[in-house]
């Protein structure tokens, strides 16, 4: 135990080594992967995230505790892959056609990966089809868009709407997000979700994953 | 009174006969001529014809060269994706600064030279021979971190912050050495302002913008106002607690994003300091009707105090109804 809570403090304050080394201690000690990620590195997560919304941490501390995280989930992920352990849902993710940003994107991604997502991250500049070709041969559930200019933001509808021609806008829950964008824009363009926030964007997967 | 006059009243501080108006416009300008974007950010006479049109459709008090982030990137070799109609972007990935060894054989690249830069150079030195006279002819350059983000990759920057601080140090050290020159071309051609887009700065919090942010805006603000002009600095998003900082940049103009209420700034400023903005340009100014606008630069006004200038939060958005934007130019012009 004492491990894995040095895994959260070094996932808190952004220390990649030390979260790589705790990894391997919990693991040595005992400690099953799967409790490692829902008992250790989300609850970290959710503190980075909280004390990302109340303006004690900025991007680069997010940033910062997000490569410890993902120094852990290096670990870990082959062991929970082995083990069968499926995840909380999965998400395909990115920056949408015409728009290079994607430091929000970022945020989002590492934020639903530490909430325990699987993570499938597109990039930027990601057109409908690429979208559309990952959600089904991942089977992933949720689709998360993102766009930081409002020249962009149309991409996001042209994006739901190739997955309704596809078929298959029964089969994905679509969230969106980026400075620009309102929930009134959310509602517009038929996404099933939108957040202001990352910590935000977690919350909300969890509720799509869920519905 | 001009644009010119009412704009210099305001930052000395004396009486104007009205609010001086200098909102962002870009993509809304060129829309106005009917042009591509790609055309108004490689071409200055394209610029030029769509900010006098703007200026001159809604009585601005200003024109500006602002067009995109990447005009010293791409002079210095960095990669940028370029689109028909919206303004080009940084290529992350292949950021020109990928390996940090690269910062030190970097050269300064001259404004004077075939290239972006020099563009909008040019671009000054038309609308000052066009409008000089009359309206603030406002050159533009990228801030310190900004600029640093655009060379390094904004995500790797982030983490150089705590893995390499000397290298943030020498590169924007870098970034403002580059950019005093391009102040000193735009200068020469005719701006009679300058501002600076610093956008990554609000990403980092008030201990990094202290500790190595500000002291490069200061020395870059310092450096541009002793070529004779007045600074506008203009951090997009949210600047609540950075905004104090802000405020003792030396900066004539602080140019602040929705997010940020000028309340706020004003609190952490004294009341003699210029503020402009804020108005949400999407939900307020776009999506918005000419009564709510009305009401929302009331706000503002009634933040800020007399040392304001009227302007939305960040550039006008592509789509903005001619009709929202004539509301924000009878504001400006029935306020003094």
């Amino acid at each position: 135990m004492a491990d894995t809570d040095e895994l959260q403090e070094a996932v808190i304050k952004g220390d990649a080594k030390a979260a790589a080394a705790a990894t391997q201690a919990a693991l040595a000690a005992g400690v099953t992967p799967l409790s490692i990620v829902t008992e250790h590195l989300v609850p970290a997560m959710d503190e980075v995230g909280r004390r990302f919304e109340c303006q004690d941490y900025f991007v680069p501390e997010m940033l910062l505790s997000a490569r410890a995280m993902k120094a852990s989930m290096e670990i870990v992920r082959p062991l929970l892959a082995a083990s069968g352990a499926e995840p909380i849902g999965r998400v395909v993710i990115g920056t949408v056609q015409g728009d290079l940003h994607d430091i929000g994107k970022n945020l989002v991604a590492s934020m639903l990966e530490g909430g325990g997502f699987e993570v499938i991250d597109l990039g930027v500049n990601v057109e409908p089809r690429r979208f559309i070709e990952a959600a089904s041969s991942r089977n992933a559930g949720l689709v998360a868009l993102s766009a930081l200019l409002t020249v962009t933001m149309p991409a996001m509808k042209t994006t739901i709407d190739a997955f309704a021609a596809a078929g298959l806008r029964e089969k994905v829950k679509i969230m969106v997000g980026g400075a620009p964008v309102t929930e009134q824009y959310a509602n517009t363009i038929g996404a099933d979700g939108y957040s202001e926030s990352a910590a935000g964007a977690v919350a909300l997967a969890r509720r799509l994953a869920a519905a | 009174m001009t644009g010119k006059e009412r704009i210099l009243a305001k930052l000395r501080g004396e009486p104007t006969d009205s609010l001086p108006l200098m909102p962002i416009t870009m993509m809304f300008a060129c829309d106005l001529i009917g042009a591509q974007y790609r055309d108004y950010a490689r071409d200055h006479r394209v610029l030029v014809e769509a900010q006098l049109a703007v200026a001159e459709r809604f009585d601005f008090d200003h024109v500006s060269a602002i067009s995109d982030p990447t005009r010293e990137a791409s002079d210095l070799g960095g990669a940028v994706e370029w689109f028909d109609n919206q303004p080009p972007a940084i290529v992350e990935s292949r950021a020109l600064l990928g390996e940090k060894a690269k910062l030190a054989n970097l050269r300064l690249p001259d404004p004077a030279a075939p290239g972006r830069m020099r563009d909008r150079v040019e671009a000054v030195r038309m609308l000052a021979a066009a409008s000089g006279t009359t309206r603030i002819v406002e050159g533009w350059l990228e801030g310190p971190c900004g600029m640093s983000a655009n060379l390094r990759g904004l995500n790797t920057l982030m983490l150089d912050f705590f893995d390499d601080p000397p290298f943030v140090e020498a590169l924007f050290a870098f970034t403002v050495r580059m950019e005093i020159e391009f102040a000193r071309a735009q200068v020469a051609a005719g701006a009679t302002l300058i501002g600076i887009g610093d956008p990554a700065a609000s990403l980092v919090g008030p201990k990094l913008y202290a500790q190595f942010v500000l002291p490069a805006e200061q020395e870059l603000i310092a450096a541009i106002r002793a070529l004779g002009v007045p600074v506008q600095l203009h951090i997009c998003g949210n600047t609540k607690r950075i905004v104090e900082g802000m405020g003792r940049t030396g900066a004539d103009i602080i140019d602040l994003d929705s997010p940020t209420p000028l309340g706020h700034a004003r609190r952490a400023m004294p009341a003699s300091q210029v503020l402009l903005g804020n108005i949400d340009p999407v939900r307020a100014l776009r999506d918005g009707t000419p009564a709510s606008i009305e009401a929302a630069l009331a706000e503002c006004f009634a933040q800020a105090g007399p040392a304001y200038i009227c302007g939305a939060g960040c550039e006008m958005p592509r789509g903005t109804p001619h009709a929202n934007v004539d509301a924000m130019t009878r504001f400006a012009r029935s306020r003094s």
